[in-house]
């Protein structure tokens, strides 16, 4: 499966170069320049939106959720400053709004199956490669399996490993955009890990 | 090595081996270790295991939903678009001020249902303040129309 971002290449991308790409860019809008959110949205939206998904677990939701980053984004752009990582920044506006809306309890009943529902049809798209039937239902359980795993972690544990495994965010990104410092990010996701070790011990 | 979740470093190992950062001696120990033992193994494995939870893919029109809300936003009076950007800021702040708010009314509510503050001491407090200069006015305006009366005229009605 193809990832969001390559992880390993993100954990070894902690030290920021000067001045990167992103903040460039992000410098460009505050002057005014439209193409350059446009590429800034062009960049990162797919990131925002599936780490957002795999948060809330539901697309329109997650769509609606990084329609809001961006608005801020683009809203904020007469006081940017490059004081930290664009995507540090675009992280932790997500996964506050994402945090906000757990809190919140928006998750209504209806929703679950039209998750599940979502669900299906991702594990169809993904399962069309597969050459068996067989195949293919073993590997819509596994889907399923670890879709729930993750589900059942607690919001910030959850929050970390998908920065951790999908953004490709490094320990003190993530320690800035959770706020708190990068050994307790790896406590937190050490924690996470084994939680979804034993979830899914099963399937070994 | 000891198992990882046993081990007070076991978090530091293991995000060290993920980020690929683990040196070289504790690497080969922590692959000697894994051999036997299936849990240590499988905890290493779960990060394998996550590839299996894919996105479904982006809304075609994500872009044109955005730009045509970011052109909401331009069109509005500028009072709006400063206020916007503040209370969506200040929203979490203010969230936990509504119920301290409702909290100190009730509490308000409560102490005067408990002491109310009695009409008679509102009486009493009334005639302590002003009663008596009003006493002392009536009292003033009856001299005065005893001096205003005829002078005789006690003498006439005695006749």
């Amino acid at each position: 499966m193809a990832l969001d971002r390559d992880p390993r290449l993100g954990m070894q991308r902690d030290a920021p170069p000067a001045l990167e790409r992103d903040a460039e860019l992000m410098l460009r809008v505050r002057e005014g320049d439209e193409t350059s959110f446009a590429l800034l949205l062009e960049r990162h939206r797919q990131p925002v939106v599936h780490f957002l998904y795999r948060m809330v677990l539901n697309q329109a939701v997650s769509e609606e959720l990084a329609q809001e980053v961006f608005l801020r984004v683009y809203r904020s752009r007469a006081t940017y400053e490059p004081t930290a990582k664009f995507t540090t920044w675009l992280f932790r506006i997500a996964t506050h709004l994402a945090l906000n809306w757990i809190r919140d309890g928006k998750k209504e009943k209806g929703q679950e199956s039209l998750n599940e529902e979502l669900l299906e049809g991702v594990e169809r798209q993904v399962a069309d490669s597969t050459p068996s039937i067989e195949q293919e239902l073993v590997y819509q359980v596994k889907l399923r399996e670890v879709r729930r795993a993750v589900e059942a972690l607690p919001a910030k544990q959850r929050a970390a490993v998908l920065m951790h495994k999908y953004q490709g965010l490094g320990y003190s990104e993530i320690a800035r955009v959770l706020r708190c410092s990068e050994s307790a990010v790896k406590s937190v996701l050490f924690r996470a890990y084994e939680t979804l070790r034993s979830r899914l011990a099963h399937m070994a | 090595m000891e198992c990882l979740h046993n081990h007070k470093q076991g978090a530091e190992i293991l995000t060290e081996h993920l980020a690929g950062t683990l040196d070289r001696e504790r690497e080969a120990e922590l692959e000697r270790h894994t051999r036997d033992c299936p849990d240590c193994r499988r905890l290493l494995e779960v990060w394998d295991r996550l590839d299996e939870f894919p996105a479904p893919a982006l809304s075609e029109d994500f872009d044109q939903r955005l730009y045509a809300r970011i052109a909401n936003e331009t069109r509005m009076p500028w009072w709006r678009r400063v206020w916007l950007p503040t209370a969506t800021i200040w929203r979490p702040l203010w969230r936990p001020v509504v119920p301290v708010a409702a909290a100190c009314a009730v509490l308000v509510l409560a102490l005067l249902v408990r002491n109310p503050i009695a009409p008679d001491s509102v009486n009493q407090l009334r005639i302590e303040q002003g009663g008596s200069s009003e006493v002392e006015q009536v009292v003033q305006a009856l001299d005065d129309l005893e001096l205003l009366s005829p002078v005789g005229s006690e003498q006439s009605g005695a006749i």
